[in-house]
């Protein structure tokens, strides 16, 4: 083996490569704070504080029948002569006369209502998931939505166990469905980004810097916010933000109409006539007369191309546009409150629709959470942790320098051997810096005990290649038997001094020692994966940092670091038996 | 007496008793702090809720216990130049009040706080993760020795580490936390790096086992010096510093894992090179051995 053909060898080039882009990672580039690496901290060292939210609330798969509901719901208006589903409707006779805003009252807004004598016949093109859900809200207080098809679950959004909903469900002979699966708590993937969105529409709003916010599984959304203290991140999420409708009277001059109490409820963004997309939204009674008396004084109902209706989050301008026309001639007759704020057309409208949306609720969020864990670290504390586990760093390599030393005495082994070591390190801060994931005090104790691990397959590795009597024909008598660390060494000093008599293997053998060096590594490498897998999710990402780093250290040390190494000491220890 | 000898003379059913007696303490150890606390490992605050919050140290504790006389507090400790208080469970408000009081009195301030739905949670995730993370490692050794026995021997040390770990936790008052149950998952891998070596060498090697075991040695004697010392390094950042040099300060995530890594790793060398070893001498030397060998 030549030192060219050594350079040309497929492990010693990824090894190479790896290494350089690493540390081209961590090249200091000048940015705002002058010069600085991308490498990123944790907020225990860079000072700021957490929150861990719990989403409250269960999918759950429901026995019920919408029959039921319908029965109890009508019942409390009067006699039920005839209650039917068919084709995709309910239709329900009822005695007497019951009027359309009663069966409105009750959460069938479209329903047809038709008046006979001592009869009212009603019909509700409603699917049966419908009623289930109006009547989930309804009885709970909290939004509930639908979830997939065949079976349909149900995604409530507050607080419920299966006990609080099973009585619930009690006065319509229904229940949470059997099985352990029937109750999940948590909310859907689709919610935790959803709420997910909005806080990080409303901490950035707020212009908060360096905010990242996390979700982990379905329940629990992680926020970091550097530089701030506790006390002010529980205020930041737990208040919403202040609405405002304004409208304008003439010129730059505006008038205030309502404020955020007087919105009830906002509804999804949907396609309108013309593809254009508009967030309906309802307001109160009182503030549906609030806008009706702006909308006339201001002369906006004269002239509503003249008046702009203007939204404001937090003094923010979030929306604005003329009043509408018919909504203008609408609202010289009555108050209206059912309203659309119109915002564009295609994919732009759409998006600035979600937005508003999140916006006009005032960046509340879609399910109740409970913060159930938070702290801070300030800046100082932190700037001393990063301090003090970069002198352990340090300690940890020159003991394990010191270790190798004393094993081998040998430099052409020590050297490649810490080498290897500290080369292993500079990768992992590599990817952490492309990766720009953050490196936070469990990682960097991450990198300590990979340095461990590390180490300790380079010594198998080593000691492997070093072997030559055992593999020999004679075995040696039992009773001369020395510590191998004393033949290793030995065998290392005989390197040093006379180099040729120590055969190290050349080709198959060479090979074979390093396959089954290479075996035990592995083997050791899998278990620290699987054994450090289950952190990556556990304590709510608290220790992700450092289950990564480990199981990412620990393969690269396996699959890059260490086997240019076996070639690089192979090469070495060839050399020699050459020259001698 | 030299280790190697007497690892290597005497039968090996003789030695395996002692392993056997270290395990049975521990054991007890365990089940004593079960019978008096319900949970064989004292339980730290991320697993029972409540509040750890370091201040520096200005004040006398005293003065700092009436300052905070309004809130649950259960300890205040000194650790290097701060002081470290810890609160039982408390509501909310509370919390949040606690939490503006000592931003305002203090500049430098450290806040930890486990509501009872994160310790619920961190509890159910410990019992379901850390039998996982053993079957896993149980997995892969089969997988790598394919014989019900070798492999066995080895998830057993592995297993008797974590147990010897968890009574010394117990035996020098470390509470079960995040990081602890990070190290104990970590001895799980950690641990058996050497017993694969062992194994490895002795099965697949030629010569007495005595002299096999031997050589395994001293590679895994020094594997497993290494990982101490560099997990000493950081028990040593930690942990120990702060009491010499009054500007560093305790780190309690890294003291947890670097303590526990050193009770198991000490406890590791004892189950690999007695229990585990002696486990193969054993075992190597039944007849049937033989005759499985020849056929190969």
């Amino acid at each position: 083996m030549s030192l060219s053909g050594l350079s040309r060898d497929p492990r010693i080039i990824l090894f190479a490569l790896v290494l350089s882009a690493s540390l081209i990672g961590l090249i200091p580039m000048p940015t705002e704070h002058g010069l600085d690496s991308r490498l990123k901290y944790g907020l225990d060292l860079e000072g700021g504080s957490w929150l861990q939210l719990q989403l409250q609330g269960a999918v759950v798969d429901l026995d019920c029948d919408p029959i039921e509901i319908l029965r109890m719901q009508f019942g409390s208006l009067g006699l039920i002569d005839e209650l039917s589903a068919r084709s995709g409707t309910y239709q329900i006779n009822m005695a007497g006369k019951i009027s359309k805003d009663d069966v409105e009252e009750i959460g069938y807004a479209g329903a047809r209502v038709i008046e006979r004598t001592n009869q009212t016949r009603i019909t509700l093109s409603v699917s049966p998931e419908y009623v289930i859900l109006a009547y989930l809200k309804s009885a709970l207080d909290a939004d509930v939505k639908t979830v997939g098809v065949e079976p349909v679950r149900y995604e409530i959004r507050s607080n419920v166990t299966r006990e609080s909903l099973n009585a619930i469900l009690a006065p319509i002979n229904g229940s949470v469905a059997a099985g352990e699966e029937a109750f999940t708590e948590g909310v859907t993937i689709e919610t935790v980004d959803e709420t997910k969105k909005v806080l990080d529409q409303k901490l950035n709003r707020l212009g908060l810097q360096d905010i990242r916010v996390r979700v982990v599984g379905n329940r629990f959304i992680l926020i970091d916010l550097a530089g701030v203290d506790v006390d002010t991140a529980q205020d930041v999420v737990g208040k919403p933000g202040k609405f405002e409708i304004r409208i304008q009277t003439k010129g730059n001059e505006s008038m205030h109409v309502l404020y955020g109490d007087a919105v009830q409820a906002v509804e999804h963004p949907k396609s309108g006539g013309g593809g254009r997309v508009g967030v309906p939204f309802t307001l109160s009674e009182d503030g549906a007369q609030l806008f009706q008396r702006a909308a006339i004084d201001s002369g906006a109902t004269r002239n509503p191309q003249a008046h702009y209706v203007t939204m404001l989050l937090d003094k923010d301008e979030i929306f604005s546009a003329p009043l509408a026309t018919d909504l203008a001639g609408s609202l010289e007759k009555a108050p209206m409150r059912n309203l659309e704020a119109t915002v564009g057309t295609g994919d732009e409208g759409w998006t600035k629709g979600r937005e508003l949306y999140i916006h006009l609720r005032e960046g509340a969020l879609p399910v109740n959470v409970e913060i159930i864990g938070s702290g801070q670290v300030t800046a100082a504390l932190g700037a001393q942790f990063k301090r003090q586990i970069t002198i352990a760093g340090i300690i940890a390599l020159l003991i394990v320098a010191l270790i190798v030393y004393y094993r081998y005495r040998e430099k052409r082994i020590v050297i490649p051997m810490v080498g290897t070591s500290l080369s292993e390190v500079f990768i992992m801060l590599g990817i952490w810096s492309w990766a720009g994931w953050q490196l936070d005090l469990a990682s960097i104790a991450g990198i300590i005990t990979v340095i461990g691990t590390g180490v300790d397959h380079l010594f198998i590795i080593t000691d492997e290649l070093l072997r030559g009597e055992a593999e020999a024909p004679k075995p040696q008598p039992s009773k001369n038997l020395k510590p191998s660390q004393k033949n290793i060494q030995a065998k290392a000093e005989q390197l040093a001094q006379e180099g040729g008599k120590i055969s190290i293997p050349g080709g198959k053998v060479y090979v074979a020692r390093l396959s089954r060096a290479f075996a035990i590594i592995l083997g050791a490498a899998l278990t620290t994966v699987f054994a450090m897998a289950p952190l990556v999710w556990m304590g709510f990402g608290a220790l992700q940092g450092f289950a990564l780093i480990i199981i990412i250290g620990v393969l690269i040390g396996v699959g890059v670091a260490r086997p240019a190494y076996g070639k690089i000491l192979g090469y070495i220890l060839s050399e020699n038996g050459r020259n001698a | 007496m030299d280790l190697d000898e007497i690892i290597t003379k005497y039968p090996p059913k003789q030695i395996i008793l002692l392993p056997l007696a270290v395990i049975a303490i521990a054991l007890i150890v365990l089940g004593t702090t079960y019978l008096t606390t319900g949970s064989p490992v004292r339980l730290g605050v991320e697993f029972t809720g409540g509040t750890l919050i370091t201040v520096p140290a200005s004040g006398t504790e005293e003065g700092l216990a009436e300052d905070l006389a309004g809130y649950p507090v259960t300890e205040i400790r000194s650790v290097g130049s701060r002081y470290m208080i810890q609160f039982g469970p408390m509501s909310d408000d509370d919390y949040t009040s606690l939490a503006r009081l000592i931003n305002s009195e203090f500049n430098d301030v450290e806040i930890r706080h486990m509501g009872p739905v994160y310790s619920k949670e961190l509890q159910m995730q410990a019992i379901k993760y850390l039998p996982l993370s053993f079957l896993f490692m149980a997995i892969v050794v089969f997988i790598l020795f394919r014989e019900p026995f070798i492999s066995a021997i080895v998830a057993f040390c592995a297993f008797a580490d974590i147990l010897i770990a968890a009574a010394s936790m117990n035996l020098t008052g470390v509470n079960l936390s995040l990081g602890t149950v990070a190290a104990l998952l970590m001895l799980i891998g950690y641990s058996v790096d050497t017993d694969i070596l062992l194994t490895m060498r002795v099965t697949k090697r030629k010569g007495p086992v005595e002299e096999r075991i031997i050589g395994a040695m001293g590679t895994g004697m020094m594997m497993t010096a290494t990982s101490i010392a560099a997990v000493f390094s950081l028990f040593l950042v930690s942990n120990l510093l702060y009491l010499v040099v009054p500007s560093f300060t305790r780190m309690d995530i890294i003291a947890d894992i670097s303590t526990v890594l050193i009770f198991g790793l000490i406890a590791d060398m004892f189950n690999t090179w007695i229990t585990n070893a002696q486990g193969l001498r054993w075992y190597m030397k039944l007849p049937k051995k033989a005759v499985r060998r020849s056929r190969k």
